[in-house]
């Protein structure tokens, strides 16, 4: 472990920014809502900023993105295809320990089964992770919950933990190293280690009180929806509350599911777009023939708190698909967010129990 | 890529975004956090907007008839020129404007400055939404602001929210997810509506009211209301006129008729009254669509809601809801025949007819109609517009009106343009270009500012933010409002004025200027009645997908995978059938039906559903077919865009 002024953060940037398009926590002007995008000015990234409004995800699956286009000839019936090859070596600077989890769950969706994504890989390979530990919580938060956090455990090549004037700065890579050595630091002492355990116990002990937002007690629910032991009322009472809209999907870190389509563009090519799709739209789920194995809403629903919270899904992830952010309670019009759903299972146990 | 804070410009509640830009297109839109309507939410069409925004399916080169009668791209001096020559044939009702409630405040004051001063034409429409037209009149009337009196911002602080008829979780669902939160924070919600929509079901309370009588159950429960003494009367007596008149109005109406043809229970109208007066403040929402209220249903709301001091307070105020995006601001910088810019009523020879009334004459004396990026006329006229000498389109956009036109002039999209919308809410917002136009594209304003200059009118704007100048000045309520001032905030609410330096959140009735005036409702209350040929009353609506005929909702990806979903399901539409009706029947779901009217029949699928009642059939608008085939010919009350019904017989095929 090594030590990082606060104040040598921009030299961190810098370096970085000499091989890698940076992206990390920027405020927006005005409101000075913190975003997770391009900082064209490495200066622009705010290691103190709270969690993003966005999840991190989009650096690695845009919302919209071409995958390849094509010109399709009608006469000679041959297809001229090209391929993208846009995409340039990037860094996460400043990502949360629940955003850092979920790009290793998105890893496993997209690289860690039996078809690997090449589109997805060629963003994810020549990376590089500064990850940043939470030394207090926002109030949004739930990671203690859904243990991924407040500290990152695995998958950066950095990580950043604030302790007073510095950071201490721990390697995870090879390439970690070698920017410790570019940017000349000092060792940490020999106590570092304890140090940093200390202030991850003290984010953990401040969650009661800071963390007031969301509680989600994931572990007493899997269960009961992974043996499918919740009472149609619940998915209904839930259904009814969903507005089909779409976001807790696109503000989760963990959710991969996207759509295809063909547009045509006026130089006669055709783009093959992948973009955000969600379990929340009635069309998602419809197949060949008008079937629809999910038509009803609350069965939508049913089928992303599976997603999220199922052994068998939990099997893919090899962790739970909730990573505690907070986001999909903050964005959700029928504020049924994951820690809502979770507390109005748990609320059917408890009434069943008192049976 | 990078992020640029702008407005939603899909529906009326005018919610914030970030959107993506990347190598000079728009790539991806986010919710923002900061705005004070949304709060971080968008619905699935304005998760979606960057879609639209980046399509190709464009018009991009003005266009003039070549041989043949096809179109051939041209330049837009001659287009421009040919269009101010052709037009200036036509005078009087000949010549007619059709503005579109998508386009920006800019835009649209200059559309109607080029009809009524330049053609001298006071013939210009906004197509569908009379009812908010009917909304905005009754409002004005009684309290002098022709929009929302209370705001979105104050729906939490609302005591008592009354959701009357349209399903506003689906229409506008930001604003019923402000509803549904108020309601979780302990506010009473209370819908009446002939169905259970989605915000029925998210109310403690739904008044089950038989179709067509949502008039019917508002008389009742201000009837009950004003006997039991329940009124505001220290309000009434500070602040309203007209009390008395509406006092007596009342005591001519009979209770029980109304309660029992609104099919409601005494207890129920009791207890809604009790509540309404006993609530520390009280909101009433409404569509000014398709699925609104007329003008009876709005003065009767609007009376109800005086009579129990629930208008100009905070968390309090009767609210119509548009359904796109800038209905509020097309109506204050006057692009419509009904109002002039302030607005204000037109009056005498001002008053011109809309293109649709027009239309709808035989012989029509319609020659010549200029459309601004709006299809929804094209359905209910198609036969009368392919046979008008000239048509001339405006837009960013391709639509069915292009088929039928002989100059077209493309146009900005809403990211390639300055401009400003209006919401329900009065909020002023300023939408800032984020991306280039195709080459050489013109925003809309400056079109109108040309075609302008070659009939001898000297306009000397020079930037969208220039016409906002000449508005202030034109529109009273827009007096105080800059570029500037919009830009430092989330926008400004009008009036704003010198009074009103930094706008108004709502109606406040000590500050008002005026008494709140009592609104005569009238009294003629047709009850729709099921016969023995007709047993079934038909109610029409729209939903989320299938939206404005859905030319702006194809152009995107997602939205128009859902639509097609439903198309496929119900190619020809569908009709709603009672469980216990479609029994009755012997028809299964998706099995085809005729839905036969005194005027029209039309073939749809069934769909079985618990959401409407026996006796009661639910049809959404969403099919072409379905408006020339069976609305225009069944219902002239649904061509007003009001809440009405159909009674109709459902023959098994």
């Amino acid at each position: 472990m090594y030590i990082l002024p606060r104040n040598q953060v921009p030299a961190l940037t810098a370096a970085l920014a000499e091989d890698y398009d940076l992206y990390g926590p920027v405020l927006r002007p005005g409101g000075g809502d913190p975003m997770f995008e391009r900082a064209a000015d490495p200066a622009a990234i705010r290691m103190d900023a709270a969690i993003s409004y966005n999840p991190p995800k989009s650096a690695v699956f845009p919302q919209a993105e071409r995958i390849l286009s094509y010109r399709y000839d009608r006469e000679s019936r041959e297809a001229v295809l090209v391929r993208d090859d846009l995409v340039r070596p990037k860094a996460l600077v400043g990502i949360r320990a629940c955003d850092l989890t979920g790009l290793l769950c998105l890893d496993r969706f997209y690289l860690g089964q039996e078809y690997v994504d090449e589109v997805y890989r060629d963003h994810r390979k020549k990376m590089f992770i500064v990850a940043n530990t939470c030394v207090r919580p926002f109030p949004q938060c739930f990671c203690v919950c859904t243990d991924s956090g407040p500290a990152p455990r695995e998958g950066f090549d950095v990580a950043l933990t604030g302790v007073g004037d510095d950071y201490l700065f721990e390697t995870g890579s090879e390439k970690g190293e070698a920017l410790a050595r570019k940017l000349g630091l000092k060792e940490a002492g020999p106590d570092a280690a304890a140090l940093k355990a200390k202030t991850v116990d003290e984010s953990i002990a401040r969650f009661d009180a800071e963390a007031t937002e969301n509680k989600a007690w994931i572990s007493r629910v899997m269960n009961r929806i992974t043996m499918g032991f919740i009472g149609n009322d619940v998915w209904e009472y839930i259904g009814d509350q969903c507005f089909e809209c779409g976001a807790c999907s696109f503000v989760c870190p963990t959710c991969s599911c996207f759509n295809i389509e063909d547009v045509n563009t006026r130089d006669g090519m055709t783009d093959r777009m992948r973009s955000w799709d969600s379990c929340s739209f009635e069309g998602y789920t419809r197949m060949a023939g008008d079937h629809n194995p999910r038509k009803p809403v609350e069965d939508r629903r049913n089928k992303r708190f599976f997603c999220k919270l199922s052994f068998s899904q939990s099997k893919k992830y090899l962790r739970p698909g909730c990573v505690g952010c907070g986001r999909c309670a903050r964005v959700c019009p029928g504020d049924i967010g994951l820690p809502n759903v979770v507390t109005y299972i748990r609320r059917e146990i408890t009434k069943a129990g008192a049976k | 890529m990078s992020t640029h804070t702008g407005v939603c410009n899909f529906c009326g509640t005018g919610c914030g975004h970030l959107l993506e830009v990347g190598d000079g297109a728009v790539r991806g839109v986010f919710a923002s956090p900061g705005h004070p309507v949304s709060r971080g939410r968008l619905c699935v069409r304005g998760w979606h907007i960057h879609e639209l925004l980046a399509t190709e399916d464009r018009i991009v080169a003005p266009q003039l008839p070549r041989a043949c009668g096809r179109l051939d791209a041209v330049s837009y001096e001659e287009a421009i020129g040919a269009a101010a020559e052709r037009l200036s044939r036509y005078s009087g009702d000949e010549i007619a404007f059709l503005a579109s409630p998508r386009a920006s405040n800019e835009d649209n004051y200059l559309m109607a400055k080029l009809a009524r001063t330049v053609f001298r034409s006071p013939n210009i429409g906004l197509a569908s939404d009379q009812g908010h037209a009917d909304a905005a009149d009754v409002l004005l009337e009684g309290a002098g602001i022709p929009a929302m009196l209370g705001a979105l911002t104050e729906i939490r602080k609302a005591g008592l929210i009354l959701v009357d008829g349209a399903d506003i979780a689906k229409l506008n669902p930001i604003v019923g997810s402000e509803i549904h939160y108020a309601a979780r924070g302990g506010a009473g919600l209370v819908t009446l509506s002939p169905r259970s929509t989605q915000i029925a079901k998210l109310s403690g309370t739904h008044l089950w009211t038989r179709p067509g009588t949502l008039r019917l159950a508002l008389a009742a429960v201000a009837k009950v209301l004003v006997e039991h003494g329940w009124q505001d009367e220290s309000f009434l007596r500070d602040r309203t006129e007209g009390f008395a008149d509406f006092a007596r109005y009342l005591s001519g109406l009979d209770l029980e008729t109304l309660t029992s043809a609104a099919g409601l229970a005494p207890a129920e109208i009791e207890d809604l009254a009790l509540r309404l007066s006993r609530a520390p403040s009280a909101m009433a929402f409404f569509s000014s669509g398709i699925s609104g209220l007329d003008r009876a249903s709005v003065a009767l709301l609007f009376d109800l809601f005086l009579a129990a001091g629930k208008i100009g307070r905070e968390g309090s105020g009767v609210n119509p809801i548009t359904g796109i995006c800038n209905i509020v601001g097309s109506y204050d910088v006057g692009a419509s025949n009904l109002f002039l810019p302030g607005p204000r009523r037109a009056e005498g020879p001002a008053a011109g007819r809309t293109p649709r009334q027009l239309l709808a004459v035989s012989p029509s004396p319609l020659k010549a109609l200029v459309v601004a990026d709006r299809d929804e006329e094209i359905v209910r006229h198609a036969d009368k517009i392919k046979g008008l000498e000239c048509v001339v389109y405006v837009g960013a956009y391709d639509n069915p009106f292009v088929d039928f036109a002989h100059i077209v002039l493309p146009a900005a999209s809403s990211a390639e343009a300055d401009g400003t919308y209006t919401n329900a809410e009065r909020r002023i917002q300023l939408n800032r270009r984020k991306v280039d136009p195709p080459a050489g594209v013109l925003p809309a304003w400056r079109i109108y500012a040309d075609i302008a200059a070659r009939l001898g009118a000297s306009w000397a704007y020079t930037s969208s933010e220039s016409v906002m100048g000449e508005i202030a000045s034109a529109v009273p309520s827009y007096a105080g409002v800059t570029y500037a001032k919009l830009e430092k905030g989330h926008g400004l609410q009008w009036p704003c004025d010198a009074r009103h330096a930094d706008g108004t959140v709502r109606l406040d009735a000590g500050d008002a200027g005026r008494k709140l005036r009592f609104v005569a409702a009238g009294s003629d209350f047709p009850v729709p009645a099921a016969s023995a040929d007709f047993p079934f009353l038909l109610m029409a609506g729209k939903a989320t997908y299938f939206w404005h005929r859905n030319n702006i909702m194809k152009k995107t990806q997602i939205p128009k995978r859902e639509y097609n979903a439903l198309l496929l399901l119900y190619p020809r539409g569908f009709v709603e059938i009672a469980p216990a009706d479609a029994k009755t029947l012997g028809v299964r779901d998706r099995a085809p039906v005729n839905v036969v009217a005194a005027g029209g029949s039309m073939r749809v699928a069934v769909r079985i559903s618990g959401d409407v009642k026996p006796g009661t059939v639910y049809v959404p608008y969403f099919i072409e077919d379905m408006v020339p085939g069976f609305l225009n010919a069944a219902g002239t009350s649904i061509d007003e865009d009001q809440d009405s019904t159909i009674p109709v017989r459902i023959e098994k095929v």
